[in-house]
């Protein structure tokens, strides 16, 4: 009998260590995808808000000690992307490494920068085949894809299932249900940009408690850029 | 079929170039640019086929934009220059080379550099260089006038003469001069004469 038609129970020992991780359950579901969406609700949380003109994200330095630098979360992809993530690091920059590749990949076929939809779905594809393939593990990793293209900015989320979302405000990592909450009560389709990081950082607290400082990506204009709370917000006096 | 310059001066590089592009005994183009910037300090100026230069310019640019958002801060000119020849360097070893030379411009932390780099891959550290079909003439008044230690605005009036009178006698070069300086200030483009010589 081909050991894939086995019972899911019986398939740890006949497998070894060529045993699939991710293999449907009697029920339908894939338990290894489901750990690995719960591995990013134990991960620090980011905040994103899409404006008008504009689309951000905020989060905190992952700061473990006084005597050790601070941690940025959000990366540069390209002059027009930011991406942070929730979950494993070294996930995420498996994943960020994959979308900056991508990014020049484009820049090389059609010299112009990628757009926010196409990166996002390469990146949604990438972590879909984690889920798909024997002896693989599915990355335990969300992101918040914040960017602005010749179509306007953007504003995604991509899950470890390879769900890529397109939203107003939205939030990942840990306690995000919260978070959510506040963007859902203080969001409104014509907030500018201070309200909305005054926003992103209130559902940010909310979710997670610390002293670290708050970064800011903001997408505007042709551009991505990163920053402090304080410089982002003399951006928009 | 190209006559492209570089010199380097005290407070930075100068790139110039004609802008005629050649089909066999034709005049393919009469505005081609033969000078393009990898990042903001950073220029190539290309002779000889120019597809292989652009699909190299491409990949250059791709690979040092790749390195500088993992590294988090950018190449230097010779890190730039020896990526481009390291491609150029597999083309010849596979039988099938990139036909071009390039002359690598920019300026960096250890100051204004000038690199120039040929099909076999092979890059060279020069004060002052020319190449393509018109470089014998532009290195006849690049020698008689290039002084080390000469500052940018008077190296782009050297690099433009040179230039100029290469696309006199080089049947080659022509249809105006485009020079580019690059300071620590940034990078300045100008354009001399029209397209109709």
């Amino acid at each position: 009998m081909d050991g894939y038609r086995r019972e899911w129970i019986m398939i740890p020992k006949e497998f070894g260590y060529e045993r699939p991780f991710t293999l449907y359950t009697p029920d339908g579901r894939l338990i290894q995808v489901e750990y690995a969406a719960e591995a990013v609700r134990h991960g620090s949380p980011v905040v994103g808000i899409r404006g008008k003109d504009f689309s951000l994200m905020v989060t905190h330095t992952k700061d473990t000690d006084p005597l050790m630098d601070p941690v940025e979360k959000i990366h540069l992809v390209d002059e027009n992307i930011g991406i942070a993530g929730a979950g494993y690091t070294g996930d995420i920059n498996l994943l960020i490494d994959e979308a900056r590749l991508e990014a020049q990949r484009h820049r090389v076929v059609f010299e112009d920068p990628i757009d926010v939809r196409t990166i996002v779905n390469h990146i949604t594809q990438f972590m879909y085949q984690f889920t798909r393939y024997s002896g693989v593990r599915p990355l335990g990793a969300a992101l918040i894809v914040v960017g602005v293209d010749r179509i306007g900015s953007h504003l995604y989320q991509i899950d470890p299932r390879g769900l890529m979302m397109s939203g107003k405000a939205m939030a990942i990592g840990m306690n995000c249900e919260e978070a959510t909450n506040i963007l859902r009560e203080g969001y409104r389709e014509d907030l500018d940009m201070k309200d909305a990081i005054m926003l992103a950082v209130k559902a940010l607290s909310k979710a997670e408690e610390s002293d670290s400082p708050v970064e800011v990506g903001i997408a505007r204009g042709s551009k991505f850029i990163k920053t402090n709370l304080e410089h982002a917000l003399s951006l928009v006096k | 079929m190209t006559t492209v310059v570089g010199l380097k001066c005290v407070d930075g590089v100068v790139l110039a170039s004609d802008r005629r592009a050649s089909k066999g005994g034709m005049v393919g183009s009469k505005s081609v640019r033969k000078i393009y910037a990898l990042d903001e300090k950073k220029a190539v100026a290309i002779a000889g086929q120019l597809s292989d230069a652009s699909y190299l310019i491409n990949l250059v640019k791709a690979e040092a934009k790749l390195m500088e958002f993992r590294r988090g801060f950018p190449l230097t000119v010779k890190e730039a220059a020896k990526l481009l020849s390291n491609i150029m360097y597999l083309g010849m070893r596979n039988y099938a080379p990139y036909i071009t030379e390039i002359v690598v411009a920019g300026i960096d932390e250890t100051g204004p550099r000038l690199f120039e780099a040929d099909v076999s891959g092979a890059i060279t550290d020069e004060d002052f260089t020319a190449t393509g079909s018109g470089s014998p003439m532009a290195y006849g008044l690049l020698e008689g006038s290039y002084r080390p230690g000469i500052k940018v605005s008077e190296g782009a009036s050297i690099a433009a003469k040179a230039v100029k009178s290469a696309m006199e006698r080089d049947p080659g070069s022509g249809n105006g001069i485009q020079v580019l300086k690059i300071t620590k200030e940034g990078m300045e483009w100008t354009d001399i004469g029209g397209n109709g010589s």
